[in-house]
């Protein structure tokens, strides 16, 4: 799995992203029945099958560097999109120290690092970059370690520190969220930057998820699916840039919904982080279009009753309005009723 | 009230009362404020050190006499701006020692800027109190541009920062000390929601 | 691996110091060699001691560098009146004895917005407090160290601790009339100063009640206890959803009897401070003894819920949702 040919594609202006059969193949399609509602629905991270989204801590696929490239776009036209509170640097490392271990472990062919003490270097061939450096001396990096090393990772990330109690977001690497703020929200604690979600507070979902964390502990990560649709295969459909992407929801009919309308599911991993005790939570997107998901039946169908099903304010939270019904009359050729 | 349910950021306040094993007490107030520092006299003085900081607008003028008159102990600094008084708070907390109570009362801008600066000086949200008064106008905080609107009144508000009309949200944020503003319109410019003054 | 095991870690006995009469350092290495995990200043590890044929789990403060991950390093203080972990571990426990640890947890932990740490230790309460220096000095956050024994020969790792703090630690020995003025001190911190206190009962209440009452909000102050789980009367015991009938003799922790018994009950801190073990009590037909520091004085009151690490009950039947 480690030879992967990585595509040259675009998740903004002309939208060339695509995903080849075998990436639709180990897509993590989140629903495992007919309707979705909230849970906790937290399981171990542990290995999965070979192949699979799941297999490793962290997941290197196809898009692995029109992503970064897509990243650092985002992060250059909006440095707000990244964040570190001061008092979180032993995270920081703690963080690099994870990722890199990870991705030299899972994916040798394509990553390296090699330890000599504290002198580490670090050869990133996707993406052509190797660097040296003395771990815990932000000095000896080109920029400080968790932006260093979140510009060469797939996803999202947020490092929370745990005080009083309670897990609060204080750093951050945001640039494919699902339409929240970074810059709103760092420094929040967990329930309250969880507090736009509808109807999971009165079911206690974010109490309890908050009492599993506090204990999560080291070598014992959790993981869990969340998903919502986009308009185009656009990573970044921040607030910030609501303007550039909110029209497009305009733009969407019977006849280009297939190609333009996309899943959008987020892969949410949680480690402990061992030296500044913090948590991480990785925030991993895959995107896959409608006409995709199509190439599997089994898919396509349960789509389709997700969809019908899904509580009105909980497609409002999700942006679905405009193009539900559409996505519906498009999916209902797949639906036999069965 | 937003998509039918309530966030759960935005703040609730509540009258301040003296915290009775605080070993010192500040009390900063504007306008409307002024009253919650009369109540706290009439109720009981402490027995610890406190300094009142008050700041008087146009409108409540009438409340500075009531002050000083009330005021047996403690001392009173009048201010003209809210600028200038939480200049004056912060070089008090520089030298301040565990067991301080700060007490704020006024427009929600005013108490997040002092909140701001008291929890650069070390103190936590636990050694605040907050009182709402005066006006429900609420700090936004644009998105897109993130400059803070200090003080809207309705329901959309024009940033005053790039113009563009925000819908202002529940969901608030202490260390900004403002609600989350986005563009109402972004998906089709022009067409905004009817506009109403819902924070006087 | 079951939902509720802790990792564990195979580690060997490589040293053991006889720092003072009553206490004992062990060093501990990993069993097939290599660097052991790296933890925050504050962790500590729960150590599986096979005692007559019964495993206890005590938990111990790391006291080693989070930096120097060849070795762990623990302090043991013998109690007498015990159920038996730390005299084990005194008289029985050798250097190549192997041992089995969990990774390390922190309940104890620095907080990361304090301006000031102050740092106070009473007796081997000085344990987790080593292992933050580290910390503390790594990040060069201002700190002060007090630490209250009985008498100079009692005190642990004073030469360690005058090496690592220097001016910033504060010695008071009991026997030569030194004492620690708590209110004098807690009174002259600036704001944002977080007080931390590990030791004997007496001392952490006594710290956390002066402080309290000269203003400082609850969230400025930091214990750490190890509870001993009590000795007591048996119990009866039913484990409804395991259809187990139980009888948890009076040595043993309601936790440990489950254990025992081979039940995958959940667990973190085994000292009652940090909820994990929470279970509701369905029946029972007497007193429960709450004996943690977890549960709300409504909750210990309304009697459905118990922390079966540390408390017990003073019944003839008891019946847990487990």
């Amino acid at each position: 799995m480690n030879d992967i040919a990585f595509k040259q594609e675009t998740f903004r202006d002309d939208y060339t992203y695509s995903n080849s059969v075998e990436a639709i193949k180990r897509f993590p399609f989140p629903f495992p029945e007919d309707n979705y509602m909230y849970s906790v629905n937290i399981e171990p991270h542990t290995k999965g099958a070979i192949g699979s989204v799941f297999e490793f801590d962290l997941d290197i696929d196809e898009h692995y560097v029109a992503e970064c490239k897509d990243k650092l776009i985002t992060l250059t036209q909006d440095p707000g999109r990244y964040a570190a509170l001061p008092h979180m640097m032993d995270a920081q490392w703690d963080f690099l120290e994870l990722v890199m271990e990870s991705l030299s472990r899972d994916y040798p062919e394509l990553f390296t690092l090699k330890k000599d003490g504290k002198r580490w270097t670090w050869t990133n061939r996707p993406l052509a970059t190797q660097d040296s450096f003395v771990f815990g001396d932000a000095s000896t990096l080109p920029m400080e370690p968790f932006k260093y090393i979140g510009l060469q990772t797939q996803g999202d990330f947020v490092l929370m520190d745990q005080r009083d109690g309670d897990l609060f977001a204080d750093a951050g690497i945001i640039t494919s969220q699902a339409d929240w703020s970074l810059a709103f929200d760092v420094g929040m604690s967990f329930k309250q930057w969880h507090a736009p979600v509808p109807h999971a507070h009165e079911m206690g979902i974010f109490d309890r998820a908050l009492k599993y964390l506090l204990h999560l502990q080291a070598g014992q990560p959790v993981r869990r699916l969340n998903w919502t649709m986009t308009v185009n295969p656009r990573l970044d459909t921040s607030p910030e840039s609501y303007p550039q992407w909110g029209p497009d929801r305009n733009t969407v009919t019977l006849e280009n919904i297939g190609g333009k309308l996309h899943l959008r599911v987020e892969l949410q991993a949680l480690f402990r982080l061992p030296r500044s005790n913090g948590i991480v939570f990785s925030i991993r997107c895959y995107l896959i279009s409608l006409e995709e998901i199509a190439t599997n039946p089994v898919w396509a169908k349960r789509m389709h009753r997700v969809l019908k099903g899904v509580h009105a304010d909980l497609a409002e939270y999700k942006g679905l309005t405009k193009f539900r019904e559409t996505a519906i009359e498009w999916l209902a050729k797949f639906d036999d009723g069965v | 009230m937003e998509y039918g349910y309530w966030i759960k950021t935005k703040p609730a306040y509540s009258n301040l009362s003296w915290v009775k094993n605080a070993t010192r007490h500040i009390v900063l107030a504007e306008g409307a404020g002024g009253l919650a520092i009369i109540r706290m006299y009439q109720e009981q003085p402490p027995a610890q050190p406190v300094s009142v900081h008050y700041v008087v607008t146009d409108q409540d003028r009438h409340y500075a006499q009531a002050i000083i008159k009330v005021m047996q102990v403690g001392s009173l600094h009048i201010h003209t701006s809210v600028d200038e008084a939480i200049a004056i708070l912060g070089t008090e907390l520089s030298s301040a020692y565990m067991g301080l109570r700060l007490y704020l009362a006024g427009s929600e801008h005013m108490m997040w800027q002092a909140a701001k600066t008291a929890y650069e000086h070390g103190l936590s949200y636990q050694e605040m109190q907050l009182e709402q008064a005066g006006t429900l106008a609420r700090p936004v905080y644009c998105v897109h541009c993130k400059a803070i609107t200090p003080h809207a009144t309705t329901n959309i508000a024009a940033c005053a920062g790039c113009g563009k009309m925000l819908f202002v949200r529940d969901h608030f944020s202490r260390q900004l000390g403002a609600y989350m503003g986005f563009m109402i319109d972004a998906e089709n410019p022009g067409d905004l929601p009817e506009i109403a003054e819902v924070y006087p | 691996m079951s939902q509720n095991a802790m990792n564990k870690i195979q580690v060997i006995v490589s040293a053991i110091h006889q720092v003072t009469p009553l206490v004992k350092q062990f060093v501990l290495t990993k069993a097939d060699g290599g660097n052991l995990p790296t933890f925050s200043g504050g962790s500590h590890i729960v150590v599986s001691l096979n005692i007559h044929g019964r495993i206890h789990r005590n938990p111990y403060s790391l006291m080693s560098s989070p930096d120097a991950l060849d070795s762990y390093q623990i302090g043991v203080r013998r109690q007498e009146q015990s159920r038996g972990g730390s005299v084990f571990m005194h008289d029985q426990v050798q250097v190549g004895t192997p041992l089995e640890v969990s990774y390390p947890v922190n309940l104890f932990a620095l907080h990361r917005l304090a301006r000031k740490h102050l740092l106070i230790a009473g007796g081997i309460g000085i344990t987790p407090f080593l292992s933050q220096l580290h910390d503390l000095k790594r990040n060069g956050s201002p700190y002060e160290l007090h630490y209250a024994y009985r008498a100079p020969e009692h005190a642990a790792f004073t030469q360690h601790i005058k090496t690592l703090a220097g001016d910033d630690a504060h010695f008071y020995a009991e026997s030569r009339g030194q004492t620690l003025g708590l209110a004098g001190l807690l009174r002259a911190q600036p704001l944002g100063t977080h007080v931390y206190v590990c030791g004997p009962t007496g001392m952490v209440n006594a710290v956390t009640d002066i402080a309290q009452s000269l203003g400082w909000p609850p969230g400025n102050i930091h214990s750490e206890q190890f509870l001993a789980p009590p000795i007591g009367s048996p119990i009866s015991l039913r484990l409804a959803q395991s259809e187990l009938e139980i009888t948890v003799p009076p040595e043993m922790s309601i936790l440990e009897a489950m254990e025992a018994a081979g039940v995958d009950a959940p667990y973190l801190c085994r000292g009652g401070a940090c909820g994990r073990c929470e279970l509701e009590v369905l029946e029972h037909d007497g007193e429960l003894l709450h004996y943690d520091h977890f549960l709300s004085d409504a909750e210990k009151y309304a009697g459905k819920k118990i922390m079966p690490c540390v408390s017990r009950a003073k019944c003839e039947k008891l019946v847990l949702n487990i």
